[in-house]
């Protein structure tokens, strides 16, 4: 396993066939493990394979500009195919085929919000109603948990465009992997019509005196100006309930779709094997493909630390260095095989073929460049050859 | 006494936010502060300290439960639905009210997807219990769910106007605000990414409380010398990759110095925790990786950063 890269063919890996016959890859990971380095990677060698595509990246923090080098990306695509261009011919690599390209969004999360309630009505004065609303405003900021919906929404958006022919969803980050697949239904709590409807009844029809009870009591909690806050709010919701939930399935079916696959980045360690298989369990629940797994930042293709190296080590800092580093490969090396185990066990238990798992090493730097990630693209055939 | 350093003044609070990017070690951490908080002595007569360690919503938890981890330290996963049934218990008084409130299907789906209230009682239960023990240390989510927690504390000061919530939020708010009673703790690693990222997280908490500056600590530090003599620059290196264990370390010491100057340039002082070698690949229940953390715990006793 040479991580030298020299040849200027592209060789075939096992990520190829995927690149390759899925329209939607959803790359899901907590935090710290690489994800956005990794989906623009994969980009690039989609790109390489003569595939047009597209990185798309839910992220206040700009990490994909950070590791493309660039001091911002938009929210509409950008086009980093002369760029690639550029940095293959100085590594002596094939350019891009004609077929392909490489793109790369980073959709600006209140403006793309505004325009999903505008695309729900064609009455402004509604729209308006929504937007303007104090409540909606503090729900459509950065912050607010509502990235995991948009993100979706712009990939239904992106997939109708058709002009790509693989789009890769770098999700939000969050602790929990699933945080995504969650989110429609926590949306769709808002406009749970049977509940929303209590909230568009003028008060005198509520007829039930435990509902009427309890919003004077939640009134004299909350204040009277919440209270008809919220009550527009509700009713600018009912008007367009039916948009929401049509275009609801809309995302759950194109994320059901056969060409539509979830793959899971993490970094070795302790919870690699259990959170693995939570995700696989969850996935499966709502129906969606699990492509496999990459395993980032993996310290094996340095080779074992062998004790001589760290009595030969000059100074006392470099021998404790190479002891954590040690420990480090030891756990990895634990963590892969139970890994191996449970995703073999889950084959043989759903007569599934075994899903992928690929290993990705840890880089001597952060990524910040175009040229930094071509490499790593091409460490997907080193390090995972077909 | 004058404290030692920013990390002492920080871990004398009565509340500490451990706050920082995903994947930074924040719960090894805050559970390592809070065993070596709870290993200390307080007042004349010398009692043992009393400890709470928060942490939010973890799927892997009991919810809500109150449960003691080791003699006076205890561990809370907090949750919304219990806090916010807590809270408004406290407020309305009135036991046959607040089952009519919080037993209310419109108010129930109200407490679960209008925005912000869920992080408003999070906060708000933590912030009822700093008064009831020595430390309340609780472990953030990451950036954006942390940040969220304590924007929407402050945008529902606003939106609840004229209600009890009004004036809980603003008291909750001044506390936050106040470096006597609360202090944050951004936690990072040597890594480009995260120490950025604590930037902008430090820039928007001091938009929130101007008055308490956060503390820094980086965390996961590999072994290193402190005169490092090599001046080049990660970017400079041909390849992304190490090729043996001995060139991955001489780097990771290059990369991790070159990192840190994100935060020397601006004139940030922070503490430093070191990288605890892995012993096994130990799986425990509460998912808690307990050599690592009793070792972090023990190097915060060492360093002295624990309020005298």
């Amino acid at each position: 396993m040479s991580p030298n890269l020299d040849h200027s063919k592209i060789a075939r890996s096992k990520i190829d066939a995927s690149l390759e016959t899925q329209s939607i890859l959803v790359t899901c990971g907590t935090g710290g493990v690489g994800k956005t380095t990794v989906s623009a990677a994969l980009a690039v060698r989609a790109a390489c394979l003569g595939k047009k595509a597209v990185v798309i990246t839910i992220d206040p923090a700009k990490r994909l500009a950070t590791s493309l080098g660039l001091s911002d990306i938009g929210d509409q695509a950008t086009d980093l195919t002369p760029a690639l261009n550029a940095i293959l011919l100085q590594k002596g690599q094939a350019p891009v085929p004609d077929s392909g390209s490489l793109h790369a969004i980073m959709p600006d999360t209140r403006e793309t919000f505004e325009g999903f309630i505008r695309s729900l009505t064609s009455n402004e004065a509604v729209a308006k109603r929504v937007i303007q609303n104090p409540i909606f405003q503090i729900f459509s900021r950065e912050f607010s948990g509502s990235n995991e919906y948009m993100a979706m929404q712009r990939l239904l958006g992106l997939h109708r465009e058709k002009q790509f022919d693989l789009i890769i969803l770098d999700t939000p980050p969050s602790r929990n992997t699933l945080a995504l697949l969650d989110a429609p239904k926590l949306l769709a709590r808002f406009f749970d019509e049977r509940l929303i409807r209590w909230l568009v009844l003028p008060a005198n029809k509520l007829v039930s005196a435990g509902m009427r009870k309890a919003l004077g009591l939640l009134e004299k909690l909350t204040g009277a100006a919440f209270m008809s806050h919220l009550f527009e709010f509700a009713s600018a919701l009912f008007e367009v309930r039916v948009q929401f939930s049509a275009n609801l399935s809309k995302i759950t079916d194109l994320l059901s779709e056969r060409t539509t696959s979830f793959l899971l980045v993490a970094a070795p360690s302790r919870d690699t094997a259990p959170d693995a298989v939570h995700f696989v369990q969850t996935v499966q629940e709502h129906q969606f493909h699990f492509e496999g797994m990459i395993v980032n930042r993996r310290l094996s293709h340095l080779g074992p630390v062998q004790s001589q190296m760290i009595s030969d080590a000059p100074l006392p800092h470099q021998k404790e260095a190479l002891d954590v580093l040690a420990g480090l490969q030891a756990r990895e090396e634990a963590a892969m095989a139970d890994l191996g185990k449970r995703l073999e066990s889950f084959a043989s238990n759903q007569q599934h073929s075994r899903p992928l798992c690929l290993s990705l090493p840890e880089l001597a730097r952060d990524v910040h460049s175009l040229s930094d990630l071509v490499e790593i693209s091409r460490a997907f055939e080193t390090f995972n050859p077909a | 006494m004058t404290p030692k350093n920013s990390l002492q003044e920080a871990l004398s609070k009565s509340l500490i936010f451990v706050a920082g990017k995903g994947g930074v070690g924040k719960t090894c951490v805050s559970q390592a502060i809070a065993r070596a908080l709870a290993s200390q002595t307080t007042g004349r007569d010398r009692r043992k300290k009393r400890v709470l360690w928060v942490t939010f919503e973890d799927p892997f938890r009991p919810a809500g439960e109150l449960k003691e981890i080791q003699p006076n330290l205890f561990e809370l996963n907090c949750e919304a639905q219990t806090a916010f049934e807590e809270y408004t218990s406290m407020k309305i008084g009135i036991p046959s009210l607040t089952r009519i409130l919080v037993q209310n299907s419109l108010v129930r789906y109200l407490a679960k997807a209008a925005p912000g209230i869920h992080e408003l009682v999070l906060l708000g239960k933590v912030w009822y219990e700093r008064t009831r023990w020595d430390h309340v240390v609780c472990d953030m989510p990451s950036t954006g769910y942390g940040l969220a927690m304590f924007q929407s504390t402050s945008n529902f000061a606003d939106l609840f106007r004229g209600g009890p919530i009004h004036s809980d939020a603003e008291s909750m708010l001044e506390s936050f605000n106040n470096p006597k009673e609360c202090s944050q703790l951004i936690v990072s690693l040597p890594e480009e990414m995260p120490l950025r990222e604590s930037i902008e997280l430090n820039d928007f908490l001091l938009k929130l409380f101007p008055k308490n500056r956060p503390a820094f600590l980086v965390n996961r530090r590999f072994p290193h010398s402190n005169e490092l003599k090599r001046t080049e620059l990660p970017d400079a290196w041909s390849s992304p990759l190490a090729h043996s264990p001995t060139e991955y370390v001489e780097k990771r010491a290059v990369l991790e110095a070159f990192n840190l100057r994100i935060w020397s340039d601006l004139g940030i002082s922070f503490s430093e925790l070191p990288y605890i070698k892995p012993t096994s690949l130990e799986v425990s229940s509460n998912r808690i990786p307990e050599s690592i953390v009793n070792a972090l715990s023990e190097v915060l006793r060492r360093q002295e950063v624990l309020p005298s």
